[in-house]
């Protein structure tokens, strides 16, 4: 049977690495970015027609609403939802962030995936099958670093929705899981002083930050059929640095 | 660049990055001087100094200074 994989923030890294990862022949990608679908250029080379972009500001309710209104236009209801933007990462003291910050970061990280999951899931709970997975970090495990408050605010409301979602949806078959990588060395760390990330690597009892490689393929075991009777898992991958 | 010039820019990077207006360092203050001075602290405070003074440090250097005199000479070596 053939997929059908929404995946916000497809743009990114870990999206296009995922999709080369899990892409087969007949399944689709309704892939969203925002400003950057250049970088899903390569993919859509790689398999013709499979690849369906849209740019989207996920900070805006009007645009996810008519986001979702296109997908269900215009595509096959998805069996698989990916949820992956995230704002880069403000380091500053909770005194000096705007509060507005806050709200954009809610706005991208959780409420566009509650409109989208409300579109949809209740679709797929018909359908008796599906998987919707998350990235979180491992930045909520554990006690976080401090100067992140408006980024793990965002992500440990994730984490919640993961949770309240995955008891919903299991009596459907549906799982609703989330890995939480350690920092990752992606361009989403182009604004973080190199500084901060050498020391992250260094204290990472492997002796490195995480790679897009090293969580791409616990994400494609996820989001497969083999993982039907795992649901509400957050998985660190952080060689070592956060244990739950 | 003067000393003098760099102690003055490091004291304000502290005061601002320790909340603390009156805060007064020395050659000789240390972590065990500023409750609050952790490790990620410390990173604050250098990516501040990077900031404010245009240049890079490396892992290597900063991980063994022991006091604000250190810090202050590296800057000062960085600066030429």
């Amino acid at each position: 049977m053939a997929n059908v994989y929404l995946i916000t923030g497809c743009t990114s890294d870990v999206g296009t690495a995922l999709v080369r990862r899990i892409l087969k022949q007949g399944d689709i990608v309704i892939a969203q970015g925002r400003g950057d679908l250049d970088k899903l250029a390569p993919l859509c080379a790689e398999f013709p027609g499979c690849i369906h972009t849209y740019d989207v500001d996920l900070s805006s309710a009007e645009q996810v609403d008519i986001f979702i209104k296109l997908i269900g236009e215009k595509h096959p209801l998805p069996t698989h939802i990916v949820h992956l933007p995230a704002l880069p990462v403000v380091n500053a003291k909770f005194k000096n962030f705007d509060e507005a910050r806050f709200m954009l970061d809610m706005n991208v990280q959780v409420m566009s995936i509650v409109k989208i999951c409300k579109a949809f899931l209740p679709k797929m709970a018909k359908a008796r099958c599906g998987r919707v997975l998350f990235i979180q970090t491992s930045y909520t495990i554990g006690c976080p670093p401090k100067n992140t408050a408006a980024y793990v605010m965002a992500k440990s409301c994730i984490g919640g929705l993961v949770k309240s979602l995955a008891v919903e949806y299991a009596q459907y078959g549906i799982t609703v899981n989330c890995v939480a990588p350690c920092m990752m060395e992606t361009h989403f760390l182009a604004d973080t002083p190199d500084l901060i990330v050498q020391a992250s690597a260094a204290d990472n009892p492997m002796g490195r930050n995480a790679r897009v490689e090293d969580v791409v393929p616990a994400m494609a075991f996820l989001l497969s059929e083999e993982a039907r009777f795992i649901t509400g898992v957050t998985l660190p991958i952080t060689g070592g640095s956060a244990i739950e | 660049m003067e000393m003098q010039e760099i102690f003055n820019t490091v004291q304000d990077i502290f005061r601002d990055n320790f909340d603390d207006d009156e805060l007064v360092i020395t050659r000789e203050t240390s972590s065990d001087d500023i409750e609050d001075w952790d490790s990620l602290e410390q990173i604050n405070l250098l990516t501040a100094m990077e900031k404010a003074f245009g240049l890079k440090f490396k892992l290597e250097d900063v991980r063994g200074l022991k006091n604000v005199g250190e810090l202050l000479d590296l800057i000062a070596r960085l600066k030429g």
